[in-house]
């Protein structure tokens, strides 16, 4: 990987008298999707704030591009575009009125620009119709437009796929993928769906109580060899099966190497087991997500 | 910051809310009109012996002036301005206007500036909360510009606004006015009394001082509510108090001047300037001065409130 294009150095935050980010470290790097994972109320939002200058730091920096975003703004936020949470636009202004502004606010931007971003997310036909005759996807790739304008570095999207529906969160999903392959931006997002991010990410990083528990690539996550099989059978003949499983409502649940699935079946039918179906239980992002906070959590205990 | 400023300004025209305003303020010079068209009386057989009901007028107020109390310091002043200008008149050879011109017109639609002045206090109590109440203050602030700036760009788009308003009053009576009741006989000066002497003043400049003057309180208020917009991110507070001391803030403060010399510190004590012009001061001793630092001083608190606070702010929410 390349540079690091976001650096939090031991980043603190207090909020009347309570630490709501506790001494957080780490880095982002070029071209990478990075993902920021925690329950509800852990600090995601709030650190996602302070990178974007809408929060104050209490102890620590954060460095966008090699700049101090508190010290030198202008010039850490010309490498940033962002979402906070749903983007909130001006709802009597036409979307192309409402980029108008964003673009006004930085030098440089073109009209060409301007249009090859509304290309870009697909708003082409509506973008001279007053926001608030726009459904939640549209003002989200409004949003997405807007952030873009400046060709930042660095993208940072907090929730964005908050409220949408599946193709919406798809749409996104394949807007960023294009920005870090084809622009080679960054991506910082946030969320707490976790089987959202598990397709959309390369790095997550796992906050609980303003701590950092855990960063790990996403496919060291989700590749593992053993994975548990679900078998949906007859129960009639089970007490005879001599291995271990887990006994569910409808079958068994056993855990194998992928090789050895044919081999298990083939066993099942000995037995007299009649199969319905045979599914892997995909040992998602979820599983290892809820083991970390949880642990965590006995250790706090 | 120019572009900021063309971007706010925008952020207001677009809105419906802003054109009624705008309409209603139009509405309101046309009804003036009407109204001075109805119950214009005319006079005209009254101008060649003008000189003599001038001289009429002044026996009356001196008479009046002999009578008054000393205590009522005010009224004196009052009557003495009167007498000094009428003598002016006939010493000068000035006949009275008696008649509504177009100039007589604007000067009456001066009355509409407080009125005006209530939209401008809505969009200063509005500028920066409403961007919290739509939550696009997120999407605002994480532009690569200070947030300094952008608060400034607000406030002057405030006072920009307010100068539209008074430019709308103005020159809308102004059309209305030369097209309804014409220009007047030429003698279109005005007689204003100063230190005690009486002075003409062209009648043009006269009007856009007197605009410029009974706007000062509009200018104020307005920077209070765009303080408090700042501040406590709630427009509603904001328009409430600020449309309430604006037409209330006056009243409160001349009973209070009554029993307390302290009112002369009162914001709305200062904010007639006209009152060392002609006329006297609300509380003894006060000076053009004083008032004039007082309002900069209160101007400088709002300020500096409002930007400390929101550069300062963290935007949760």
């Amino acid at each position: 990987m390349g540079n690091p294009v976001v650096e939090l150095k031991n980043v603190t935050k207090v909020i009347k008298g309570k630490k709501i980010i506790d001494n957080l470290s780490f880095t982002i790097e070029e071209g990478e999707v990075f993902g920021f994972l925690g329950p509800n109320g852990a600090g995601k939002t709030t650190t996602i704030r302070m990178m974007v200058g809408l929060m104050k730091i209490t102890s620590g920096e954060i460095l966008i591009c090699g700049k101090n975003v508190e010290k030198e703004f202008e010039e850490a936020l010309m490498n940033i575009g962002g979402i906070v949470e749903n983007p909130e636009l001006y709802k009597f202004l036409t979307g192309y009125q409402n980029l108008m502004q964003y673009a006004r606010m930085i030098k440089g931007v073109t009209k060409q620009k301007i249009d090859e971003v509304v290309e870009f997310v697909g708003l082409t036909d509506r973008i001279h119709d007053k926001v608030k005759t726009y459904s939640l996807g549209m003002r989200q790739r409004l949003g997405l437009a807007q952030c873009l304008l400046h060709d930042p570095k660095v993208m940072i999207l907090d929730e964005p796929t908050n409220g949408l529906d599946p193709a919406g969160i798809r749409e996104i999903r394949d807007h960023l993928k294009k920005l870090t392959k084809e622009k080679g931006m960054s991506v910082i997002v946030s969320s707490h769906l976790l089987s959202e991010m598990e397709m959309m990410c390369d790095r997550i990083a796992i906050i609980q109580n303003g701590k950092l528990i855990d960063i790990q690539k996403v496919h060291d996550y989700v590749a593992e060899s053993k994975q548990k099989y679900f078998f949906e059978v007859d129960m009639e003949n089970l007490p005879f099966l001599n291995i271990s499983y887990k006994k569910m409502e409808k079958g068994i649940e056993i855990e194998l190497e992928k090789d050895e699935v044919p081999d298990m079946i083939q066993l099942l039918i000995e037995k007299g087991i009649r199969i319905f179906e045979v599914k892997p239980v995909a040992k998602s992002l979820e599983d290892r997500f809820l083991e970390a906070t949880t642990k965590e959590e006995k250790i706090h205990a | 910051m120019h572009n900021l400023i063309v971007n706010e300004w925008i952020k207001i025209f677009k809105r419906p809310g802003t054109i009624v305003m705008i309409a209603l303020l139009i509405l309101c010079v046309i009804g003036m009109a009407i109204l001075t068209k109805l119950y214009n009386h005319h006079v005209h057989s009254e101008k060649i012996q003008w000189q003599q009901q001038v001289r009429q007028e002044i026996k009356q107020d001196q008479k009046q002036l002999s009578e008054t109390p000393q205590t009522a310091a005010n009224v004196k002043k009052d009557l003495e301005q009167k007498i000094a200008v009428n003598q002016y008149r006939l010493d000068h050879n000035i006949p009275p206007v008696k008649e509504s011109t177009g100039w007589t017109f604007i000067e009456d639609c001066s009355h509409l500036i407080s009125f005006a002045g209530l939209f401008t206090i809505i969009i200063a109590a509005g500028i920066v909360a409403s961007e919290f109440g739509w939550g696009t203050v997120k999407l605002l602030l994480i532009r690569p510009i200070k947030r300094y700036k952008i608060l400034l760009s607000k406030y002057i788009t405030v006072v920009l606004f307010d100068l539209f308003t008074l430019a709308v009053i103005f020159v809308v009576s102004a059309v209305l006015g030369f097209a309804l009741f014409g220009t007047g006989d030429g003698n279109n000066v005005h007689l204003s009394y100063t230190n005690g002497k009486v002075v003409e003043q062209n009648i043009f400049l006269y009007l856009i001082k007197s605009y410029l003057l009974s706007s000062i309180d509009v200018i104020m208020v307005s920077t209070m509510a765009f303080m408090i917009s700042a501040v406590f991110r709630n427009s509603s507070l904001a328009t409430g108090l600020s449309i309430f001391l604006l037409f209330m803030g006056g009243t409160i403060t001349a009973i209070i001047a009554t029993k307390y010399s302290w009112a002369k510190y009162i914001l709305f004590a200062n904010t007639d300037l006209t009152q060392y012009m002609d006329g006297a001061p609300l509380v003894e001793g006060m000076t053009a001065g004083f008032s004039i630092i007082m309002l900069l001083i209160y101007f400088a608190v709002f300020q500096l409130l409002a930007f400390l606070v929101f550069t300062r702010r963290d935007i949760a929410a």
